[in-house]
């Protein structure tokens, strides 16, 4: 017999642990909460704002706005059910598997099928939120330019509940499987595979077709047509994002009886699986859990046979890693341990290169194919506005990975204090040895892909040049401004990288990170030779690039130095 | 109480716990030795169900723990090395919801909570987050959780790590208390000194399999020699570790 209200049990005590959370927060830190939750609501703001003007703007294209929104809802809701999916993959493997509560909620009298619910359910909940928060201000400017009634909005609300428990079931059940069968070095290869194979697959399907000058102003209509043949997948009928999007706009249409069909193929769908999950999943989410505990999964036992019998190299050999390092000049001993140990742990920790990996991987597929548009793009106030554009993507991608990587390495090096900062290295060295290395290897990626986007635009040497050093005084900033608040706002209480990032420290590093691109490209623009008509003033160059320089010195060089100074004083207390 | 039945676990090609087999009696106060990697924390996981054995099978009161586990935990309490706690819980919060989890009314919950709070001297913590304790009153916070509901049986894997001496008494005292009443205590530890002052008898694993079991002189016999417990858990480690260099190895 079950205990009763064991999962009551745990709903409660977990929702008791997040209520203490914020309010802790809030407590600590009211300044936190409030920039959270200013950067929540204007985020929201923009969004809905951006949004709203592209729907309108949309709807102004004469016979074909209506279509347009539509194949966009049904692209928009497709992509999300695969992002959701792989969002949900990934937080249940580490959720159920990988998550010290599991582990103790398995030694209590709870039924398995009890712990995996509500392991469930915070998989969902975690994997989601981030999905609720892009799709509301959507939802609500689409609503509001088709003048929809308010019942709309709560139908939507209960459809979006019902969408994301799909992704959810068919998340938890992969990470499941991937459990039982894979170890991590085995699952690090697959998603790389699988990442390579679909980017590949995406790079086939979406390759974009050359259209002369001439088609594009006499036969919009033509290309219109094979753009929506191209994208008509999202309209296939057994996806559940069909049944999510028709369901919302034929409820926008008024066509209630269409739209009830949809929603009921969607909660009989939900029913049906989610019954199969929370009913039927214990014993083999148990086994599985088992089998990660037991070290490895099936396929590890293969690569042990390959290896047996053969003398251990571990102690004796230098790898591959060690030997590349070593030819790097002017490093000593004690450093090129330091940046060893780090490439490794960057290796072996698959979130670390899975994100770098995916937002890089996307912009340089993008920039890739500026060579389909470098014909139509001859206008030189279309080739500035797309490079700034590039430039400003390029930041912001590496803020993202600057803030989630970079900035918790000191706190995670001080708990480790015992290792590093005892050694004659000294914290002082090491920090500035961390922050070399990820700003040689960030610079690497953003150069190249800069150089590229320069060289996709056809644009000319000196103009590679000018956007090659402002991405590389970007690339230093970035990765200062997050070593340098690293240091300065250190939580060694925190083993989880995301969890240290999720402080103020992390928040203040992100949004000052963005207000930086965000300044910078302003100036850049403004102090870039090439202005959209003709070449500038020396004066208003120097302005622009004067300021520029300036804002990264006190953004980036700052911070980096107080932060050097602050672990400097923490290494003599 | 406790049946341990040709236990063995296996990960990949390596043999981490090799045919055990052990039964520890009701009320018996039961230590297990051994190097690192031994194999007992290993066993322990298998007894208490967080892994499942690739062969053979562990009882606790009757209940095979992989076939009927709800039965099984309902009579078992464990404290692993490093015990997890929900960190923006107080202790008495804690302790509220490990007793509700085991059906105990609450009367009952905070009585049994009062007296060993006190026993422990959690009192003054007991309204604290946890995440604010330190180490050694976190392990005494899951020491007092695990014991709130009176189970039959009580595994600990190295609960003395962290404690001051004064509270390491009194977790001996209260051990051996319970195991008078008739809890059975199933214990692994480092500190020789334990086992040798608190335990009934003494199992010793090595390399997976459990090279010998018995009281504190039993083991001195086996082991052929005189003196502390240190001496005899030595030497028997020391003839098994030269009877395993002594055998033919596989070829390269």
């Amino acid at each position: 017999m079950n205990p009763p209200g064991a999962f009551g049990l745990l709903v409660r005590i977990n929702a008791l642990q997040t209520w203490r959370r914020f309010s802790m927060a809030w407590q600590h830190s009211k300044l936190w909460v409030g920039t959270m939750l200013l950067a929540a609501v204007g985020y929201t703001a923009l969004s809905f704002w951006l949004f709203y003007r592209g729907l309108k703007f949309i709807e102004t294209f004469p016979g074909l706005g209506t279509l347009l929104t539509e194949r966009l809802l049904f692209l928009l809701f497709a992509i999300l059910f695969v992002l959701l999916l792989l969002s949900s993959l990934i937080i249940s493997y580490t959720n159920l598997f990988k998550n010290r509560e599991t582990t103790f909620l398995f030694s209590l009298p709870i039924p398995r099928i009890v712990i995996f619910r509500w392991k469930f359910i915070e998989s969902t909940l975690l994997a989601s939120w981030a999905f609720l928060l892009l799709i509301a201000p959507l939802l609500a400017a689409y609503g509001l330019t088709r003048h929809v009634p308010w019942h709309f909005y709560a139908v939507t609300v209960a459809l979006v509940g019902l969408f994301i428990v799909l992704p959810s079931v068919l998340g938890a059940w992969a990470a499941i499987a991937l459990a039982r069968l894979m170890d991590r070095r085995s699952f690090q290869i697959g998603i790389l595979l699988l990442a390579l194979a679909a980017l590949a697959g995406l790079a086939f399907y979406f390759k974009p077709e050359p259209f002369s000058d001439e088609s594009l102003e006499t036969r919009v209509l033509s290309v219109l047509d094979r753009m929506l043949v191209r994208t008509r997948f999202a309209q296939y009928p057994l996806l559940p994002s069909y049944w999510m999007s028709s369901a919302v706009l034929n409820w926008t249409e008024k066509a209630l009886v269409s739209s009830a069909f949809f929603a009921a193929v969607l909660l009989s769908n939900v029913l049906l699986f989610g019954f199969l999950s929370l009913v039927y999943s214990g014993n083999i989410f148990y086994d599985a859990a088992s089998a990660v505990n037991s070290r490895g999964g099936l396929l590890s036992g293969w690569k042990r046979k390959a290896r047996a019998g053969q003398p251990n190299q571990n102690l004796h050999d230098a790898s591959f890693l060690e030997r590349s390092v070593a030819r790097i000049p002017r490093i000593l001993p004690d450093q090129r341990a330091l940046i060893v140990k780090d490439l490794r742990i960057f290796w072996r920790d698959t979130t670390q290169w899975g994100q770098t990996f995916v937002l890089f991987g996307l912009l340089g597929a993008y920039i890739i194919n500026l060579r389909q548009f470098s014909t139509q793009l001859s206008n030189p106030f279309w080739i500035n506005l797309v490079a700034f554009l590039n430039l400003g993507a390029c930041s912001l991608n590496l803020a993202t990975l600057t803030t989630r990587f970079v900035f918790p390495q000191f706190s995670l090096e001080g708990k480790r204090v015992w290792v590093v900062g005892l050694a004659p290295l000294g914290l002082v060295r090491a920090v500035k040895t961390k922050f070399y290395l990820a700003f040689g290897l960030s610079l690497c990626l953003t150069l190249g892909l800069i150089c590229l986007s320069c060289h996709m635009l056809n644009m000319e040497l000196s103009r590679m040049f000018f956007f090659g050093c402002a991405i590389t005084a970007m690339t230093f900033t970035l990765n200062g401004l997050a070593t340098g608040l690293g240091a300065l706002y250190p939580n060694f209480r925190e083993e989880n990288p995301s969890k240290i990032v999720s402080g103020f420290g992390g928040t203040f590093c992100l949004i000052l990170s963005f207000l930086y691109i965000l300044g910078s490209i302003v100036l850049l623009a403004l102090g870039s030779p090439w202005g959209a008509r003709g070449l500038r003033s020396p004066e208003m160059i120097m302005l622009g690039v004067g300021g520029f320089v300036l804002f990264s010195i006190a953004v980036g060089l700052w911070p980096l130095v107080a932060g050097l100074k602050r672990v400097a004083r923490f290494e003599q207390i | 109480m406790i049946e341990l039945i040709e236990l063995v676990k296996k990960f990949g090609d390596f043999t981490a716990v090799n045919g055990i087999s052990l039964t520890v009696e009701k009320g018996e106060f039961f230590a297990v030795l051994g190097p690192n990697a031994a194999g007992k924390t290993t066993s322990i996981k298998m007894l208490t169900g967080l892994i499942k054995p690739t062969s053979g099978s562990a009882r606790i009161a009757g209940f095979d723990v992989q076939t009927q586990p709800l039965e099984a935990r309902r009579r078992l309490a464990y404290v692993p090395d490093f015990p997890f706690l929900y960190d923006k819980l107080t202790p008495a919060e804690f302790f509220r919801f490990t007793g509700q989890l085991f059906q105990m009314d609450n009367a009952r919950i905070k009585a049994n909570a009062e007296s060993l709070s006190g026993r422990f001297n959690l009192e003054p913590y007991l309204g604290k987050a946890i995440e604010g304790l330190s180490h050694g009153t976190r392990q005494r916070v899951a020491i007092v959780s695990a014991l709130l509901h009176d189970p039959e049986v009580f595994i600990l894997d190295e609960p003395m790590v962290g404690l001051d001496p004064h509270h390491a008494r009194v977790l001996k005292d209260v051990l051996k208390e319970k195991s008078t009443g008739g809890m059975t205590i199933f214990i692994s530890t480092h500190q020789l000194s334990v086992a040798e002052e608190m335990a009934d008898r003494i199992g010793i694993i090595h390399h997976g399999k459990l090279i010998a079991v018995g009281t504190r002189d039993e083991l001195r016999q086996q082991s052929g020699g005189e003196g502390a417990l240190e001496q005899t858990f030595l030497t028997l480690t020391a003839v098994e570790a030269n009877l395993i260099a002594e055998r033919p190895q596989p070829k390269a």
